[in-house]
């Protein structure tokens, strides 16, 4: 009989071990962005103490798994590793997990009850669990009527919210019946996900037409999209587009009726320059995009990560101009905590 | 009897059963994966309906992922997952089964 046993990745032989066997089955992006972020390890030995398969957990994504199906019933190993996985999250008290996966193996996860939500050529992504994307979608709020109003989304992060936020919904919300403000719900950011959702929904609250809403899990972001079974970075961002835009498209969309969705212009960062059209490309003629130019003051292009700077630097000053009063209240009364997070590491350069 | 969290039981194994067990709101509804469903699906889910009845409870979400497990695996992983939704594991009533 099989057995599954603990992977401590952090010891040099058990981690050589580990790589050397998911390399031998096509893996090969072992980064420190995609290792770090594990939380837990297992792995499948056989009788003689051979490592035939292998899982990881990171946060509610499982990650990594592989197994060697030689001298064993199709299936059986990869049932077992995916099933202790499980368990592992329901000990946890996590009940809802997420798989990316090549594409071809959607099949074996769909056989474990997963569902998929989104597949390309090359990648598939899939839940497993409750609370599923249904009961999130039954769960955001709804106008009467809304299948005769024209309704828009913006996806955003707001890290933290600016006044090129609030431009872009205020325009959003003149031309249309009801918008919907997702924010990433992904923590990763230097304000954590419930300071950034209270900022969005202060700093919008005089918007009647305006529904502020968490993106759960289903705003796919570069953050969180594994690389590791994907041929080259330029697939990343592409295959994380694709899978990111025909979630939306396909089920977050129709459900509540959305038939626009709000971006800002990027004028700075080509990767993102790129999402951007790619996404446009994606989610049309379905869904209509609406790409609008940044929001300037005093001839600044307004950025969030120009306010992330201000706010290592101290400079209050500048943040003002940036930011509305909601906002800046907070920062001003939480300066010192957050210098804090980026001297201990958080990363302010990014999205 | 009420359910305070979600409940799992059962691995995806062959011969078993995994029955996750969560709050509902319109009576024992059962999603059921089975690739048996064809030939064994209703005596499956008349199974899993009996054994949270006489349980006690009556509005169930329930995911049922079989792998070709006998009635009296599904009436034991159903019973469990029931206990922990219940958070009554401590103070099992066996006499259900």
């Amino acid at each position: 009989m099989d057995k599954v046993v603990d992977l401590y990745l952090s010891q040099p032989t058990t981690r050589k071990k580990w790589k050397e066997f998911l390399e031998k089955l096509g893996l090969h992006d072992f980064s420190d962005r995609e290792i770090d972020v594990i939380d837990h390890t297992l792995g499948l030995i056989d009788e003689d103490g051979k490592l035939v398969g292998t899982g990881s957990i990171a946060g509610n994504v499982l990650k990594y798994i592989g197994v060697c199906n030689e001298d064993a019933t199709s299936g059986a190993r990869f049932n077992k590793i995916v099933t202790a996985l499980q368990q592992y999250l329901f000990n946890e008290g996590k009940f809802h997990s997420f798989v990316f996966t090549k594409e071809k193996y959607s099949s074996s996860f769909q056989h474990l009850s997963f569902s998929e939500l989104a597949h390309t050529e090359q990648a598939a992504f899939l839940e497993s669990g409750n609370p599923n994307v249904d009961d999130y979608l039954n769960s955001l709020p709804q106008i009467p009527n809304q299948d005769n109003k024209k309704i828009a989304a913006i996806v955003m992060n707001a890290n933290p919210f600016t006044l090129g936020h609030r431009h872009l919904v205020e325009m959003a919300s003149q031309e249309n019946d009801l918008i919907y403000v997702f924010v990433v719900a992904t923590d990763l950011s230097l304000f954590k996900t419930k300071e950034r959702m209270m900022l969005v929904q202060e700093g919008l609250s005089d918007l009647k037409n305006v529904k502020v809403v968490s993106g759960g899990d289903y705003m796919v972001s570069s953050a969180t999209f594994p690389a590791y079974f994907l041929q080259s970075p330029k697939d990343l961002i592409d295959t994380q587009t694709e899978i990111d835009a025909r979630v939306f498209k396909n089920i977050i969309a129709p459900k509540l009726n959305i038939t626009r969705r709000y971006l800002g212009k990027e004028p700075i960062s080509i990767t993102t320059h790129y999402y951007n059209v790619s996404l446009a490309h994606e989610l049309g003629p379905d869904i209509e995009v609406i790409i609008t130019p940044r929001y300037q003051v005093e001839g600044q292009l307004v950025t969030a990560t120009q306010v992330r700077k201000d706010i290592k630097e101290g400079n209050l000053t500048e943040i003002a101009k940036f930011v509305p009063k909601t906002t800046y209240d907070y920062i001003n009364d939480n300066l010192l905590k957050l210098q804090d997070r980026i001297k201990k590491g958080m990363k302010i350069d990014g999205n | 009897m009420e359910i305070k969290t979600t409940g799992v039981a059962g691995t995806l194994e062959s011969s078993d059963i995994q029955i996750m067990i969560s709050k509902g709101s319109n009576g024992i509804e059962i999603d059921l994966d089975s690739e048996v469903k064809k030939a064994y699906g209703d005596q499956i889910e008349k199974v899993i309906t009996d054994t949270l009845k006489k349980y006690g409870l009556d509005n169930v979400k329930v995911k049922a992922t079989d792998k070709g497990a006998l009635d009296c695996v599904i009436k034991a992983r159903t019973l469990a997952a029931a206990q922990r939704a219940t958070e009554t594991s401590d103070k099992p009533e066996l006499e259900v089964l």
